[in-house]
């Protein structure tokens, strides 16, 4: 593993300042912090990276979100980049995660004995990521109406809607293709064509898996547990439980404005943590604390924002529960097919496009995935 | 750096200004309240006491009702942060007090603490590669000046030994070789100065009018100073010839002859002034255009 660690931090003001260092009589100087966030952002595209610099193989962790913070991790000689990649990545998010609340939370020394990580982006929290950004969730809805688009149509569409004259495309859809809900292509060497390969549903669910591990080894937690449950998704009349099937233009529909909300809470990426551990079982604050090595103060934050959120609760005896499950799934957008049909059959798009835009449906959605 | 100045009547808040945006205002609020009923029932007298919250150092002190908080960082020197917040203190108990009493808006006292409190100014140093940015810089600390082109790695950020105007020079000098441009715009950020430093030559000023638009772009409310450096050398534009190019105020410097420092530091000085100035009468004069050399 690494010989050393640090998280070096840009002040606009300041300069550089080394937020943190293991072992803490680790040497660095000003020449090898600049070679080093020089280095990375060289390369911005790139979360991990692996530098040679002065003899010393550095490997570094940022991301475009917060890009004046790096983790880095200085290897020992026996230690190789390629098959550690992806635990250095997971190291490093959780490192700068942590630094974004307060440098002093993060123990490095600990995160790398332990190897505690927070892994990639699942797919739900790519696809939670497109409803965070309004822009991309205007583009989304557009492609529903439409199944695919030119980009140059779909950028001016865009300014339009909100008013605004500098909006990036490119900006707007890189989360939808991030989380291959769409795929942008050249299209006979001159158009660029935005095409909608999946659509995107967010709602709760009820958190089976934890109920069924409480009601099979925690007796004492299992029927309040349940009941809680019960009462949000199928309470005794004349309540109403919670119905994600409503159709969305339906008032009633829970979809619209939850959608927002378990976006939301999907791409934090240390409130999310905090949801898959509830998803395993019910646990207690410390429990949680102590298998993700988070900060307690952090998990308890966490689960008041759940909480309030009616993600999770709290029992009578301080064990924590996931009360709805918040997801997101992908479908097949099979409704736009019509659609495409229509426009292909009108003349308004060509009848290639089309063919080619059942093609890639059938290359996503086929068997072999 | 002072983070916050925040003056309590009792336990409601009758001024605060933030210096940089921290996410804890509204608990911070909470926590002041307090603070103030605490200080309220202990005789601290009129000493300015401090305590340590996270990374920060916070300083209070009473006077009649008011509390007076300052928050700080806790690398600052205790003893520069006190002065600071005793003047603070003498300046409103004269001035103010009466009319936070009497509900009144506190007109003026904003400036008043805008010169007391801030306490940092970023002058970031720009040129191409060997004009003598970093030689300015040992310049300007009163250091030897290196006679060979060390070229600098990214960016070297030293404070100035005194204090100008009140306010700690933070000097940031930019490598200036293309490899490390890609930064240069994100480096300058929060810049209240920007120094252009060219060598004098047609070639070399030509270029850095780029570098001109790249600072209006992207820090807009900066200072910027023309540099016409190497003026000892033959083929040397003058300093006016170099500002009409450039299209901003230029001076002359021979970075390598110590003589030019206390002239570098009163032209950074008036810059730090002016932008002062201008940001009060935040009226939308538009910033006046080209204009020759002093
Ligand atoms: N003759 C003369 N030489 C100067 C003057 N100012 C700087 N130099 C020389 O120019 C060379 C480059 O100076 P630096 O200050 O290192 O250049 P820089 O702009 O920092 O260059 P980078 O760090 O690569 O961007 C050195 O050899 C200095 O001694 C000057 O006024 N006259
Ligand atoms: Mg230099």
């Amino acid at each position: 593993m690494p010989a050393a660690v640090f998280i070096l931090h840009l002040d606009e003001m300041q300069g550089f300042v080394v937020e943190k260092r293991f072992p803490s009589t680790f040497s660095l100087n000003e020449r090898i912090l600049n070679l080093v966030y020089y280095g990375h952002h060289e390369q911005p595209g790139q979360e991990v990276q692996l530098h040679n610099i002065d003899g010393r193989r550095i490997v570094t962790f940022g991301t475009q979100a917060r890009p004046d913070w790096l983790a880095c991790f200085v290897l020992s000689d026996e230690t190789d980049f390629g098959p550690n990649k992806e635990v250095f990545a997971g190291m490093g998010r959780l490192m700068l995660e942590l630094a974004a609340e307060d440098p002093k939370l993060v123990d490095v020394g600990e995160i790398v004995r332990r190897r505690q990580v927070i892994p990639a982006p699942s797919q739900e929290q790519r696809c939670a990521a497109t409803f965070t950004s309004p822009s991309s969730t205007l583009v989304l809805e557009r492609l529903e109406e439409l199944g695919l688009e030119r980009s140059a149509r779909l950028a001016i569409w865009l300014r339009d809607e909100i008013h605004a004259q500098d909006v990036n495309l490119a900006d707007a859809v890189r989360p939808l293709m991030d989380a291959e809900i769409v795929a942008v292509e050249m299209f006979q060497k001159t158009t660029e064509v935005v095409y909608l390969l999946a659509d995107v549903f967010a709602y709760r669910a009820p958190p089976v898996e934890a109920l069924r591990y409480a009601e099979e080894n925690m007796p004492d937690v299992a029927e309040q547990y349940a009941q809680l449950v019960k009462e949000f998704f199928s309470p005794d009349p004349p309540a109403k439980g919670y119905n994600p099937t409503i159709p969305v233009d339906d008032p009633n529909s829970p979809i619209v404005e939850d959608r927002r909300t378990i976006a939301g809470l999907l791409t934090k990426s240390l409130l999310y943590t905090v949801i898959r551990y509830l998803r395993e079982r019910p646990q207690t604050a410390s429990e949680i604390s102590q298998t993700s090595i988070l900060p307690e103060r952090i998990v308890n934050r966490s689960l008041w924002e759940l909480e309030t959120e009616r993600v999770a609760a709290r029992l009578d005896d301080g064990m924590w529960v996931l009360v709805t499950d918040p997801r997101i799934e992908v479908f097949m957008p099979e409704f736009v097919l019509p659609i495409v049909a229509r426009r292909v059959s009108e003349k308004e798009i060509g009848a290639e496009l089309g063919k080619r835009y059942l093609e890639l449906l059938t290359e996503k959605w086929s068997e072999s995935r | 750096m002072i983070r916050g100045i925040y003056i309590l009547n009792d336990t409601s808040l009758v001024y605060s200004k933030d210096y940089s945006e921290s996410e804890l205002t509204a608990e911070l609020v909470r926590f002041l309240v307090s603070l103030s009923e605490f200080v309220k029932h202990v005789d601290i007298g009129e000493d300015i006491e401090h305590m340590d919250i996270g990374p920060w150092r916070l300083f209070y002190t009473k006077r009649d009702r008011f509390t007076f908080v300052a928050l700080a960082d806790k690398a600052d020197d205790i003893a520069q942060i006190n002065e600071r917040l005793s003047q603070l203190v003498n300046v409103f108990m004269r001035e103010f007090a009466n009319l936070a009493l009497t509900n009144q808006p506190l007109v003026g006292l904003d400036e008043k603490v805008d010169e007391i409190a801030v306490t940092m100014v970023k002058v970031a140093i720009l040129g191409y590669a060997g004009v003598g940015k970093t030689t300015t810089l040992h310049l300007l600390r009163g250091e030897t000046l290196p006679l060979i082109h060390d070229p600098t790695i990214g960016v070297s950020i030293k404070k100035l030994p005194e204090e100008v105007e009140n306010a700690n020079i933070v000097l940031w000098d930019l490598a200036g070789q293309s490899r490390f441009s890609i930064l240069w715009a994100k480096m300058i950020a929060n810049a209240q100065v920007v120094i252009i430093v060219t060598d004098s030559t047609l070639e070399n000023v030509l270029r850095s009018k780029k570098l001109v638009s790249l600072v209006k772009e992207e820090v807009p409310d900066a200072k910027i100073i023309g540099i016409a450096n190497k003026q000892d050398l033959p083929t040397a534009l003058t300093a006016e010839r170099v500002g009409q190019i450039l299209g901003i105020p230029t001076y002359e410097l021979v970075a390598i002859d110590i003589s030019y420092r206390d002239r570098l530091i009163q032209i950074i000085r008036k810059a730090i002034l002016e932008g002062k100035r201008e940001s009060k009468s935040a009226s939308g004069s538009s910033s006046s255009s080209a204009s020759a050399s002093q």
